[in-house]
Order: C-alpha cells, then structure tokens, then sequence
C-alpha cells in the first residue's frame, strides 16, 4: 500500500483571484520529514509554481502531478499535458510520477466546483497523455 | 508508469445532494441514504473505467464534506454550521468578512467540532473501500483528511475543552485515530490511502498573499 499527502491552494471557487498563491518551497521542510510515499500537488496552474522546487528536493519520492484545473469548463489538450510531464521528467523516472487533477471535482457547502461530463472528459486527456507517455517512455 | 488517477471528490448529482441535505435533518434513514449513494459510486466508478482511470477513487460521495465526514464516525464530535460557530469567534466581523471574500455562505459549511473524548465508533472509510473493491477490480486509493486539518478544525475552545487541556493533546488522539483507520484501510486492501492537509498552504502563504481560508 502506498501512502501519499494532498496539499492544494483552495478548491471551493471558480474565482482564480480568491485562491491562493505561491510555491512548495516554504513546505519543504515539512514535506521531507513526512513519511510518505507520494505529495500529490498542483501543478496545473501558474498559482502553484515550477516543479523545480519539489522536483529538486524530493526527487526520491513519487510526485502525484496536478495536470488539469479540476475548476474550469474546458478540457486540457493533450499537448498541454504532454508538456507538464516532461518537465517533470527532469527530476522523476517515468514509474515515480502519477498523473492526477490538481485537486477533487467534487462539491463544498453544496456547490460543485465542476460537472461530472467536463470531469470526465478531463480524465479522459490525462488517460490519452498517459498512453502517448508509455508509447514515448516504456 | 504514469498510473492515472483521482484526488478524491466527484461533483454531486441533485438527487444526491438533496439526500445529503435530508440526512443531515434526518428525514431519510441511513439505509435509504447509502441505497442511493451505492447508484453514484457506481455511475462514478464506471465512468473512470470509461475514461481510462487506472486507481479509482469513490468520488466521497457519501460525506457531508471532504473532513466533516468524521463527525458522523467518531464519538465526542458535533457537525457545526460556520454560523453556530460564529459565536465563539473573537473577531466576528473580521470573520464574516474573510468568508465573504472567500465567496463562501457560513451556514452552508459544516464543521466536525471536538466536544469530547475522541473514539472512532466506525472505520471512517473502510466501507467505502469495500463497496468500490465489490465493484471493480481495479486498484483503490482512499482519501483521508490530514492530521493537521482534523486538529485545526475540530479544535474550538469554548467546546473542546470539555475532553482535552489543549489542542496538542487532542491532536495526539486524532494521530491515534488516524494511524487506527490507516491500518485497518491497509488490511482491507487499499492500493493508496491519500491525506489531505489543504491548509498547510495558507500558513506559508496567506501572509504574502494577504488572504487566508476559513478551515
């Protein structure tokens, strides 16, 4: 079994602006004595920062990586998610990295923040960039 | 390699929410409740087969919310609206401001306050698991909230005072409790049990950013 940690910068607004802002780096210390397998992290938005940050400092761990915005209408292009993966692969080998949302699609106070035919159209890009991954990387 | 999956929630269909909203003023029963919820975890499961998800979540659709789920499990816990809360808040307007920014109604937020000593009086989400592991073959990961997001939240002084001298050693419990459900989650199978710690966020960031949550 493996065991993981979810860290996001707020999921209950479609307003980018009431969200918050900034990178990994002031958690780092955090993060590496935490006894866990995997930090399952934003990464979709430019809110979150570059991967740089974790990739550096915890480049031993898995990295679960937030590739679509769990929040907006339209689904990601495969491309786009192409492009967060490889540069992941600058610090994870190809079985360290899995491919996630940036956080649930799910409903708070009784609003969701998405519907479930966007939310599974956006699995459906993720599911499409990780076959193109494996053709690239296996 | 690249293992595609979820992060937890699903977004709710009406009937469900309605179910949910009728639950928490118990006018359907539990088992009523979960006959529904089992129809969307189902529909959830089978649209991730669909989409090419290789570790299924279970979409929570089964809990109040993503943290405040623990109360209806554990012992010495009282589901409370943001609104009742507002009463022991010091800053009250400054408060009501932050939710208002944060674009967010205080009565529709629920919250697990600590009355008491905590005991799990069920798993927290060993049935969840069971219940995709009956469905599908597929590997599950389950999601829980994160010791420092159940002890910030369920600490509220003017209640929980009422089972702990403090806030660190009520967090010793939720700790125990934790570690109690991870490993029974372990026995049952789980491929990947995910904490959630969203606020450890706002304690790097609110400063510079001049915002902060409400958890």
């Amino acid at each position: 079994m493996r065991t993981g940690l979810h860290v996001c910068r707020g999921n209950w607004s479609r307003r980018e602006e009431v969200l918050l802002t900034g990178d990994y780096t002031r958690l780092l210390p955090a993060f590496e004595q935490m006894n866990v397998d995997q930090f399952v992290l934003e990464y979709a938005t430019p809110r979150a920062g570059d991967i740089e940050v974790v990739g550096r400092a915890l480049a031993h761990r898995e990295i679960g990586l937030g590739v679509v915005n769990p929040r907006t209408a339209e689904p990601e292009g495969v491309d786009e998610i192409l492009e967060h993966v490889e540069r992941a692969l600058r610090f994870y080998r190809p079985e360290q990295i899995f491919l996630n949302p940036d956080c649930g699609f799910g409903c708070f106070a009784g609003r969701c923040v998405n519907d479930e035919q966007t939310a599974t159209g956006k699995l459906r890009r993720i599911a499409m960039a990780a076959a193109e991954l494996r053709r690239r990387h296996g | 390699m690249f293992t595609v999956t979820q992060v937890g929630s699903w977004p709710r269909s009406k009937p469900l929410l309605r179910a949910l909203r009728d639950q928490r003023r118990g006018t359907i029963g539990r088992d009523e409740f979960e006959r529904l919820a089992d129809a969307e975890v189902t529909r959830t499961v089978r649209l991730q087969e669909e989409a090419g998800v290789d570790l299924l979540v279970d979409g929570e659709h089964r809990r109040d919310n993503f943290y405040s789920f623990v109360a209806g499990k554990v012992a010495g816990t009282k589901l409370m609206t943001l609104a009742e809360m507002l009463d022991t808040v010091e800053d009250k307007s400054g408060f009501e401001e932050m939710l208002d920014t944060l674009d967010v109604p205080a009565s529709a937020i629920s919250n697990p306050t600590c009355v008491g000593k905590l005991e799990r009086r069920e798993p927290l989400a060993v049935e969840e698991l069971r219940f995709v592991r009956r469905i599908s073959d597929r590997p599950v990961k389950v999601t829980l909230p994160g010791p420092y997001l159940l002890t910030r939240s369920m600490w509220v002084g003017a209640f929980s005072g009422e089972g702990y001298t403090d806030k660190t050693e009520m967090g010793d419990d939720v700790v125990r409790l934790l570690r109690e459900e991870l490993i029974e989650l372990r026995d049952e199978g789980a491929a990947f049990v995910q904490f959630d710690e969203p606020v450890l966020t706002e304690i790097v960031m609110s400063e510079e950013c001049g915002r902060r949550t409400f958890m």
